[in-house]
């Protein structure tokens, strides 16, 4: 499945909690989340079922909660539904296959840029903000106490993160335009993924199921 | 749009998702998930600011799939800050922490019917159990959906508009003029 189109995986990924929310509860959120907790396990129990299992959980806790049984089951298994498409294109998905797909259906490549940059700065941001946490705390900062107190320390340990990231918005920017990288310019893909007629087909007829799920329930 | 104001995209979006290792350290109950939203509209306008929402709910979605619904409140803390910015509203503490206090009102009120029609009021355990305080209280299940939003999105855009303002001002006005918003926001242009 992972060789499959990237566009593929995300229609299905797409399509399955829009059916979830459109076919009539319970059997048709059933029928959607075995679909998609079948494909989370495809993945492994590790990569797919269990992630997707555990991030499902909570809900349905809450949801015992706060509605009673039908309710818990209708809304539970539609989210459960988008939990495990999610979880499941996310372990099936390469993100640099999904880049050339996407230059080579011919979006700009500061569209793919902006995604893969954000993707990798967030895990330096975060490593970031922990070593300045550790530094303000070396040199006496109390994160703990009232409101108050907690409001100044959460200044004093986001200003540093958040200015510290916008001075590299100058350096970044200097790298790209020494590498060409200008807005609005189509680039040629490496190595760009096959798209078989067979997945075009598979992808308009997911979408056409999902139109005509809604027109039924509309109707 | 500038290679400078296509960095800030992806940089304002890690900002608001790092955030969350500065929450946990000072153990509030904050998300401040909006806050590269409303620095990227400060500093460079609405299109930079949306398209920041727009990809700080697509990644977020990676880690969590129930964000992706609440990409329209993202959109809408953008325009509301532009219209923020527009005004100056940046320019002090004292204008921005009302400001902030009325986009918790507007975001819960965008936010309530998601969580309410699409999640059953469950995004988060904090908001589920807000709601579930709200409903012991004898409000209708919409009216306790909107408590639980509202209690979690007050305080929490309050607190961004401050951080904000912060960091428009700590700027030094050389960096800050590189951005077109920067210095109508804060009132200095």
């Amino acid at each position: 499945m992972t060789r499959r189109h990237p566009f593929t995986l995300l229609t299905i990924a797409g399509a399955l909690p829009a059916l979830a929310w459109t076919l009539p509860a319970p059997v048709g959120g059933a029928v959607t989340a075995a679909t998609a907790l079948t494909l989370a396990a495809s993945r492994g129990l590790h990569r797919g079922l269990w992630p997707a299992v555990l991030t499902a959980a909570p809900f349905w806790l809450f949801l015992f909660i706060l509605h009673d049984v039908p309710t818990t089951v209708a809304i539970g298994l539609r989210i459960t539904t988008m939990v495990a498409s999610f979880v499941w294109v996310a372990a099936a998905l390469e993100p640099a296959r999904l880049v050339e797909a996407m230059v080579a259906a011919g979006w700009s490549a500061s569209v793919a840029y902006v995604f893969a940059a954000t993707l990798s700065a967030v895990p330096l941001l975060k490593a970031r903000a922990r070593r300045i946490v550790d530094a303000q705390r070396c040199r006496g900062l109390a994160a703990s106490g009232g409101v108050t107190a907690r409001l100044r320390a959460l200044r004093a340990l986001a200003l540093p993160l958040i200015l510290s990231a916008l001075h590299e918005v100058d350096e970044r920017s200097l790298a790209l335009e020494t590498r060409g990288l200008v807005p609005g310019v189509r680039r040629t893909p490496l190595a760009p993924p096959h798209d078989s007629a067979a997945e075009r087909v598979l992808r308009w007829g997911l979408v056409a199921l999902c139109v005509a799920a809604l027109t039924w329930r509309v109707a | 749009m500038s290679i400078r104001l296509l960095v800030l995209i992806p940089v304002a979006a890690a900002i608001s998702l790092a955030l969350s290792a500065v929450v946990d350290a000072v153990a509030l109950p904050l998300f401040l998930d909006t806050t590269g939203t409303i620095l990227a509209t400060a500093l460079a306008g609405p299109a930079v600011g949306i398209a920041t929402g727009i990809v700080t709910s697509a990644v977020n979605t990676l880690r969590n799939p129930t964000f992706w619904p609440f990409v329209v409140v993202q959109i809408i803390v953008a325009l509301y800050a532009w219209a923020a910015a527009r005004a100056g509203l940046f320019r002090s503490l004292r204008t921005a922490i009302p400001a902030g206090l009325g986009l918790g009102v507007i975001a819960s009120v965008t936010s309530t019917p998601i969580s309410y029609f699409v999640f059953g009021c469950t995004t988060t355990g904090g908001i589920a159990l807000t709601t579930a305080l709200g409903k012991a209280l004898g409000l209708p299940p919409l009216g306790a959906c909107f408590f639980g939003s509202f209690v979690s999105d007050f305080g929490d855009k309050a607190v961004t508009f401050a951080l904000v303002t912060s960091v428009l001002h700590a700027l030094p006005r050389r960096a800050a003029a590189r951005f077109p918003w920067a210095l109508r926001a804060i009132g200095a242009a």
